[in-house]
């Protein structure tokens, strides 16, 4: 029952912050001056009497509640609209993307988790070891390199001056370069949580009962810091999409950043504005979904 | 601790008067990634440096010689000129976003915490709907919204870091007013505002400093994938992600004008992020006494 109410709770909150962000993208986009009419005027020659059918059918001839109204609709029913510069439902080229971007940020992310788990785990198991330092340096390493310039230099190395393999489409060199970045910023802050976690008094009677280290770390510290490791998933993830579209754009991966990206440049508003809410609704879709698994692992969140 | 290590290497025993304080290693090492970062900007305000605009189409991805320090790039611009034009428009876009951030997230922060009630509630949804909303999508609507500039760059980065003074701005404000000298300075019968201009808000500047420390360096990096990206301020000024886009199609002619705006920028933020790492650990002294 109590579950219940808290992944309600969270899905009512999640579905709040996408109508909000919905808005908020819709009105934006519509400060933009011109519309889809007048660029494809501008296109072709219409004459006036078919610009206003045009616009009427688009439902673009009323007031902006009007207007919020057809396109609300439009997209309850899975609509997104036409792309301005291909004439293809923009549905379909997002339906296109999207594995792509998913694909890559899936295999990143778990590259970034399993590596910083591993990290965090030794270092706290072995503080004399290099591990500690290790995880400063990745951390630092994720503040400071860009991911794009990371990738650049991996561009530079692999393909220039070793001639490995062509980079362009190429999957395992961006998936690296952003699972490094994810490592770099989970590690050092599941360090110290796994650290805090060493103190507690549960620990101390593991350990005087003679359980092997790896067996109090994996079954008794690391359940204690699982609630701040997924808050800090959430964070992380959301902050992957700005990763991931500068891979795409890169190493020309075919995803949602590319094609975003193309849209910005050739002023193609209906993508934008997919892509954009696409993307946002993933974001709170994760947000939302490590909040209730956080709140269903920590007892105390929900008191 | 690396005076008296060397004083010991060289056998010499302590010396009796107090000890020149020397610079500790990582701020030495964060001090010159920084100044190494900032010497081409700087040698740019010479007189006698070439345009960064100006083309030389007879001498195209000319790697370093005399005319040229640091060569030119795929249009036969000086690239050590455009790395100081670069350097030019990443810092104060930079520090222009930060600062941006700590007035949006603090001031109205601060405004809605006074107010209390509704009002504070509606700030901090709509700084929830910002933190939900990654920078590089914000940054994305400004450019198709504003348009290429300074202005909406900044914009964007402000935008995108101003949830994060807004929560310090919080937590800073839900301790002060719990602690007791303000209870008893409102006891004392000084009214809000005096509490906050008096009590708060000194309290805030510490974390709110740490924190841009923090910020500048992520700001920068921003702004450069933002260039990177063509969102950036124009797709003709020379900024650092810019000319890695630009040059980033001749790497095998001219490697030197990828690298060169690379180093650059990672000097940069490795030196800003060292800084603003020692002053965190600095503001934070009960994380510094648990560490090793």
């Amino acid at each position: 029952m109590k579950g219940v109410l808290v992944i309600g709770g969270a899905l009512l909150r999640a579905v709040g912050l996408v109508a909000a962000i919905a808005i908020v993208v819709f009105l934006l986009l519509r400060t933009v001056p011109g519309d889809v009419v007048d660029v494809m005027a501008a296109q072709g020659d219409l004459n006036a009497a078919q610009q206003a059918a045009l616009r009427a059918e688009l439902g673009l001839d009323g007031g902006l509640l009007h207007q919020f109204g057809h396109w609300a609709a439009a997209l309850s029913s899975g609509q997104l609209g036409q792309s301005l510069r291909f004439g293809r439902p923009v549905a379909e080229m997002v339906a296109t993307a999207l594995p792509v971007t998913l694909g890559f940020a899936a295999m990143a992310f778990a590259l970034g988790l399993v590596l910083a788990m591993a990290l965090a785990i030794g270092a706290v198991l072995l503080p004399r070891s290099m591990l500690p330092g290790l995880v400063e340096a990745i951390n630092l390493w994720s503040i400071a390199m860009p991911t794009f310039v990371a990738g650049m230099g991996a561009i530079l190395v692999f393909s220039l001056w070793l001639g490995w393999l062509p980079v362009i489409g190429n999957l395992p060199v961006p998936v690296v370069i952003l699972g490094l970045d994810i490592a770099g910023q989970l590690a050092k802050p599941l360090l110290e949580e796994l650290r805090e976690a060493m103190a507690a008094p549960h620990v101390r009677t593991a350990r005087a009962k003679g359980l092997h280290p790896v067996r109090i770390a994996l079954a008794h510290v690391l359940p204690a810091a699982l609630p701040v490791l997924l808050a800090l998933s959430s964070v992380t993830l959301a902050g992957l999409i700005g990763g991931t579209m500068t891979m795409e754009a890169l190493f020309g991966l075919p995803g949602l950043g590319s094609l975003v990206l193309n849209a910005v440049h050739g002023r193609d508003l209906p993508v934008v504005q997919a892509v954009v809410l696409v993307l946002a609704v993933g974001v709170v879709a994760i947000n939302a979904g490590a909040d209730a698994l956080r709140r269903l692992a920590d007892p105390r969140l929900t008191s | 601790m690396d005076g008296a290590a060397s004083a010991a290497a060289a056998g010499a025993p302590v010396p009796a008067k107090p000890v020149r304080r020397r610079l500790p290693p990582r701020l030495a090492a964060a001090l010159l990634l920084v100044g190494l970062a900032l010497l081409p900007g700087l040698v740019g305000l010479l007189p006698g440096m070439p345009d960064p605009m100006e083309q030389d189409l007879l001498a195209l991805n000319m790697p370093p010689d005399a005319a040229h320090p640091l060569g030119t790039d795929h249009l036969g611009r000086d690239v050590l000129a455009r790395l100081a034009a670069g350097t030019w428009l990443t810092l104060p876009t930079g520090i222009g976003g930060t600062l941006l951030a700590a007035g949006l997230g603090a001031g109205i922060g601060m405004l809605a915490l006074t107010l209390g009630g509704v009002v504070a509630g509606a700030a901090y949804a709509a700084f929830d709907l910002l933190r939900v909303l990654p920078g590089t999508l914000l940054a994305l609507l400004t450019a198709v919204v504003l348009g290429n500039g300074v202005w909406p760059v900044t914009l964007a980065l402000g935008l995108a870091y101003a949830p994060l003074f807004a929560e310090v701005v919080r937590t800073a404000h839900a301790r002060e007013m719990a602690s007791d000298y303000v209870a008893a300075a409102r006891v004392f019968g000084l009214g809000r505002l005096a509490v906050l201009w008096r009590h708060v808000l000194p309290n805030l500047l510490g974390p709110l400093i740490t924190l841009s420390a923090i910020v500048l360096p992520r700001c920068i990096v921003t702004e450069s994938v933002l260039s990177f990206l063509g969102l950036g301020v124009s797709p003709e000024r020379p900024s650092w992600g810019r000319m890695i886009a630009d040059a980033s199609g001749f790497v095998e002619d001219a490697p030197h004008a990828v690298l060169a705006p690379m180093l650059a920028l990672s000097a940069l933020t490795l030196g800003l992020s060292l800084l603003g790492e020692m002053a965190r650990r600095r503001a934070d002294p009960l994380r510094r006494e648990g560490r090793p």
